[in-house]
């Protein structure tokens, strides 16, 4: 409808994914960013933005099984995970002293997700039981499980304060994770790990806005916001609960194992509890059951490290040493954590995501807007 | 309209020219100057807060256990020790060639002794620094070693690991674990009569691991018995593990004469302790890095004293009266001590670095291939504390043969005072050198 973008004659116009010229045009002007965006940053940036990209996709897998489909999980950690090491044993090197196969990514990348989603697959009948409390303290379960397992499993591992190698970025038989050289231009590591991050990150939000904007997401709402009603209006709470699980274990192992690579190496200690709090932290700062939430929290949670590590230059009583002084940034950061939980909890509940909406309202009715 | 379109082709090509250009030349940074070829780490503006103006900078990267690893207690002193050397080496040894001041505080970062914050802290320092001044922690070093060589950056590694006389990009000094073990058990021997069975307790990876194949080496040798379970004794730092019970328990089952320990310091005392306590009879011997004085004021100290002894690589703060130690001294301040014994190691860990830069520059190019190629050319001076030391040639002649074993004494400067002085005992004379003793793993 030329003229009148917001008017809407069919719930599929509704629906579509981008349905004004406004949203249009804010997509094409981040794609374009985001393309350019690295040839300008260090390195030690660019890798960072690559770890927040991934980190989205986690999160998006997360929002689609807490957020969309209303299933608590504090899980995610464990999936994650299972993506890494799926990741670094089919791709590691044959005669190394940990297992590997030395794979293609194009085998490995799948893989972890599959690995990561049928497992999810295998659990979730129990979650199905289960729901709020009980729920989480299940998932919270499987993280205490997978810590275990990844200690204990050596030849996989490396076991703890050991490691293990990531997976090797080398995508149909062309090495990525290495600085080359074209025509002249510097492509370094981290601007690779970018931009397969970046279209990672594209084609499964694309999928994930595909997916809740169908009839499975609607059901996934159904499950949400009364279970016993949905039921009653014939849909079914272990298909459902099913598939909410499986592809976000999908979305975590795929996560988990590209956020590996960006540091090259995994330490079985990272995937505890912590790792799963960061994840619900990004989905409840960003915005609960929205993308651009994932999206908007998880950029958020990944950069907030780096930018309190700037704060001891502009607050003298924040100190950068890692002993002595009256707060450290590692302190900062952990605290920082909890508060902003929750302040967006009382005071938007809708996250980022939220204020974003409140300000595009604001201005969209400004000079009127009260 | 097509000159205005071409105009504006033009211009965004500039535009993503420039953008590209100045990607590529993050790297290429520096340049000292003159007849001396630089890359990466080097700055002709002098370093932050030297008064040297007329001076280069050479930034050097420090990775080291600083909060919450095991080795905190020990991996402070042994940073505050390599500040203070690089510190006389601007101030009063003229630089580097009288052309470059050094400077490690500004890429001292955080490795927690975690493999995975050891390799993402390098990516970050990688592309600012010329050389790593320390590398803390077997498992960590080996983490990144792939990565040293691959942008030829040279470390010094605050570890013993014997594998690191294989690599020309790792800077070690003193004995190994291994050998370590080895002299440790010769000396048991030789004091308390040779005993009938052995054990290593120690840590999972290629520190404890590397201890653990000279006590093995040395049972094979001096005829011991030595089940590869039984006596051989894996723990994990506390941090991961809450405690060491099972390590006692797998000691006063064994009851051994002689138990080679290799762990942190709390994770030894711990040990000791209980042990002790629960009526173990046999002796304690510790690799370097399991003591810390501090532990003498803990609860275990009694029994700590009463039947541990630890090896060093090279003699303990305050003595010996070499050149060494007298600059120590004289870095720490008259008739002051420094935290603990870290930081001889990281005092006395620096001596080759120094040396191999000093080499570069005098072959003018103290670019990173510069660098790792000098290291094949040096002969490092430690100005008395230990034999010259070459990393050219055969491992199995360059190695370190020798060791030295301290006591804990209340009335030493640093709680440890010289046992027995540098020896190399039997088994480590004979002890062909061929491969690293526990492999990469």
């Amino acid at each position: 409808m030329r003229g009148r973008p917001e008017l809407f004659t069919s719930y599929e116009s509704d629906q579509a994914p981008l349905n004004t010229p406004a949203r249009r045009r804010l997509l094409a002007v981040l794609l374009a960013v985001l393309l350019v965006l690295p040839f300008g940053l260090t390195g030690e940036l660019t890798a960072l933005l690559a770890t927040a990209m991934l980190s989205a996709v986690g999160a998006i897998g997360l929002n689609l099984v807490t957020g969309y489909a209303g299933q608590v999980s504090l899980g995610h950690a464990f999936f994650l995970g299972l993506g890494a090491y799926t990741a670094a044993v089919l791709s590691g090197d044959p005669d190394g002293e940990v297992l590997g196969y030395g794979l293609d990514m194009a085998i490995w990348l799948p893989a972890a997700g599959l690995v990561a989603a049928v497992v999810g697959l295998v659990v979730a009948p129990v979650a199905t039981r289960l729901k709020g409390l009980y729920l989480a303290i299940v998932t919270l379960g499987l993280v205490l499980i997978g810590e275990h397992l990844f200690r204990e499993l050596r030849f996989i591992t490396g076991g703890p304060g050991i490691g293990r190698p990531a997976a090797r970025l080398e995508l149909f038989g062309v090495e990525l994770g290495r600085r080359t050289e074209v025509a002249g231009w510097v492509i370094s590591r981290e601007m690779q790990l970018y931009f397969i991050a970046l279209v990672v990150l594209l084609v499964l939000a694309v999928a994930a806005k595909n997916l809740t904007r169908s009839a499975v997401g609607r059901a996934f709402a159904a499950v949400r916001d009364r279970d016993v009603a949905a039921e009653v209006m014939g849909v079914s709470l272990t298909r459902y609960k099913l598939i909410a699980f499986t592809v976000s274990s999908f979305y975590a192992g795929v996560a988990g194992a590209l956020l590996a690579t960006v540091t090259g190496f995994v330490e079985p200690g990272g995937f505890d509890l912590l790792l799963s709090v960061q994840f619900l932290a990004m989905i409840l700062i960003g915005g609960v059951a929205t993308l651009s939430g994932s999206l908007l929290g998880a950029a958020f949670v990944v950069l907030l490290p780096r930018l309190v590590q700037e704060l001891p230059r502009v607050l003298p009583f924040v100190t950068s040493e890692s002993t002595g002084g009256f707060l450290t940034t590692f302190q900062l950061q952990t605290i920082l954590y909890g508060v902003l939980i929750v302040v967006f909890l009382i005071a938007e509940p809708r996250g980022l995501f939220g204020l974003w909406v409140r300000a595009r309202n604001y201005w969209r009715a400004w000079p009127f807007s009260y | 309209m097509a000159a205005n379109g071409k105009r504006k082709v033009a211009a965004w090509a500039l535009v993503l020219a420039v953008a590209l250009t100045a990607c590529q030349s993050q790297r290429a940074g520096g340049g000292g100057g003159g007849d001396v070829k630089t890359d990466v780490g080097i700055t002709s503006e002098p370093c932050p807060g030297s008064s040297h103006a007329d001076r280069g900078c050479i930034y050097l990267g420090v990775l080291s256990d600083l909060t919450e690893g095991p080795f905190r207690a020990l991996a402070v002193p042994i940073t505050e020790a390599q500040k203070a050397f690089w510190k006389r080496v601007n101030d009063q040894q003229n630089g580097i060639g009288g052309r470059y001041d050094v400077d490690i505080d500004t890429y001292t970062r955080d490795n927690k002794y975690n493999p995975e914050e050891q390799v993402a802290k390098f990516r970050e320092i990688e592309p600012k620094v010329l050389a790593l001044a320390q590398s803390l922690g077997t498992p960590p070093t080996l983490a990144t070693l792939p990565l040293f060589k691959d942008s030829d950056v040279v470390a010094a590694p605050a570890s013993w690991w014997s594998g690191w006389a294989f690599e020309d990009v790792v800077l070690e000094s003193g004995h190994n674990y291994c050998i370590e073990s080895m002299n440790g058990l010769d000396f048991a021997a030789a004091e308390f009569g040779k005993p009938a069975t052995v054990m290593a307790v120690h840590y999972p990876g290629d520190y404890g691991g590397d201890s653990a194949a000279g006590v093995t080496e040395w049972a094979k040798v001096n005829g011991v018995s030595f089940d590869a379970k039984a006596n051989n004794v894996q723990t994990l730092p506390n941090a991961q593990a809450g405690n060491q019970d099972a390590a006692v328990g797998a000691i006063l089952k064994v009851k051994p004469d002689v138990v080679m320990l290799a762990t942190g310091p709390a994770e030894m005392a711990e040990i000791v302790g209980k042990s002790v306590a629960q009526g173990f009879k046999g002796r304690f011997v510790g690799s370097a890095p399991t003591f810390n004085n501090a532990l003498l004021k803990s609860e275990a100290a009694p029994a700590i004293k009463a039947s541990y002894h630890v090896m060093a690589p090279w003699s303990p703060f305050g003595a010996s009266d070499d050149a060494a130690h007298k600059a120590m001294q004289e870095a720490v301040g008259a008739g002051k001590v420094p935290a603990n014994d870290g930081y001889t190691q990281g005092w006395m860990w620096s001596y080759p670095l120094k040396a191999v830069l000093q080499k570069a520059f005098d072959d003018g190019d103290l670019t990173r291939a510069g660098v790792r190629k000098a290291v094949g050319e040096v002969t490092v001076d430690y100005e008395g504390a230990m034999p010259p030391k070459k990393y050219s040639g055969d491992p199995n002649q360059n190695v370190v043969r020798t060791s030295l074993v301290a006591k804990p004494d209340d009335s030493a400067p640093l709680g440890l005072s010289v046992f027995k002085e540098q020896a190399a005992g039997p088994t480590a004379q004979q002890f062909k050198f061929t491969k690293p003793c526990q492999s990469v793993g």
